[in-house]
């Protein structure tokens, strides 16, 4: 009878720390909308875009291309999530892990609170392929607090999303396109920064100088 | 306290008696989708398909192959929540779903998953030794991926 109870309470030990391996090293939630801090729900205009006068490109989109342009310019702004984007990367840029998990929640939570209802045809559907992705970088980033190697490789992934999301919409402030070429086993790696000083967020303190700038946004 | 002890182990014993009773739909195959399947929209050759089905369907389709343990709960509970995590990263049988951009970011991450030795899961292949990937395995399923990510991009 002892030894019932007994192997019973080992197997209790057993199965919960079992438990514990898995909720650290992986997402808790199966929805994406439980995990991160909460974002508005319906926003028609992106944060930053403020006070911007209600034209009719936001009531009739009859044409496809024009409209399209106006609506981008006027509603539509990728500035909230590169500037996040670009807090993940001063984090990693200092060997900061936990600094960069969170700048990432907050990325991936500017992603799901941009509206691409703002957009309409080809640039709509750009935008959502790419947050899309995104996304999932942005929450592998975040979730990975404890392990700078993962969040870097999906940095690389993050960064490219990045980039495309510049060349389609554009960036208000001045950016710089940087790469590593040692990264990844020579591969080699991108990243944006603000600043035309190289601080390489792939190996941080170890080799901060490592890069050059490619081009300018 | 010899009492107290065997009084909890009646209770734990009781609560694990209970808790059989809790079985969740499993994971598996309802046949409709299988244009999506990543088999159905690249050539996989054999050895692959093998390498897939052994290390990595179990969690990452909509096909499970369950051991006979997974008929006892708790380890039932754990099992089905390592699939429905599995399944939300990658699942190969709804591949022809991801954009095509999903789909590079998605073989770039098995790549390097599977380089790192980080999948398949250690404890997976603890209990399934013939899910372990032996280095020339991890070199197939790698080339084939990097030959199919041309096609991709």
């Amino acid at each position: 009878m002892k030894k019932i109870i007994f192997s019973f309470v080992v197997l209790g030990f057993i199965l919960v720390s079992c438990n514990q391996e898995k909720k650290e090293t992986t997402p808790t939630s199966v929805e994406p909308t439980v995990t991160t801090e909460p974002a508005p729900e319906v926003v028609t205009t992106s944060p930053l875009v403020t006070d911007v006068p209600v034209s009719s490109a936001t009531t009739e989109n009859t044409t496809g291309e024009n409209a399209d342009k106006v609506a981008t310019a006027e509603k539509f702004s990728i500035q909230q999530i590169v500037n996040n984007y670009l807090s993940v990367k001063n984090a990693l840029a200092k060997d900061n892990a936990s600094g960069a998990a969170k700048a990432s929640k907050t990325l991936y939570a500017s992603f799901k609170a941009t509206d691409a209802n703002a957009l309409v045809g080809k640039n709509k559907k750009t935008f959502v392929e790419i947050a899309e992705v995104a996304k999932e970088h942005a929450e592998h980033i975040g979730d990975n607090g404890n392990n700078i190697d993962h969040q870097r490789e999906h940095f690389v992934m993050l960064s490219n999303d990045m980039n495309d999301l510049i060349k389609t919409f554009g960036s208000t402030a001045k950016l710089y396109q940087d790469f590593c070429p040692m990264y990844d086993n020579g591969k080699g790696a991108y990243w944006i920064s603000e600043s035309k000083e190289i601080k390489n967020p792939y190996y941080g303190a170890s080799m901060s100088t490592c890069g050059s700038v490619k081009k300018t946004y | 306290m010899k009492r107290w002890l065997k009084r909890i182990g009646i209770i734990l014993l009781i609560i694990l008696v209970a808790i059989q009773f809790y079985q969740p739909d499993r994971n598996t195959e309802t046949g409709l989708s299988a244009s999506m399947k990543i088999e159905s929209l690249y050539n996989v050759p054999t050895s692959v398909k093998n390498i897939l089905q052994n290390s990595c369907y179990d969690c990452h389709s909509n096909n499970t192959n369950y051991p006979w343990y997974a008929n006892l709960q708790p380890i039932r509970y754990f099992l089905d929540g390592h699939i429905r995590e599995a399944k939300q990263e990658l699942n190969f049988d709804e591949w022809g779903s991801y954009s095509g951009r999903m789909q590079v970011s998605k073989l770039d991450r098995i790549t390097k998953q599977v380089e790192n030795g980080e999948m398949p899961l250690a404890s997976y292949t603890l209990i399934n030794r013939d899910a372990t990937l032996s280095d020339t395995e991890k070199k197939e399923l790698i080339n084939w991926i990097n030959a199919i990510k041309l096609k991709d991009e």
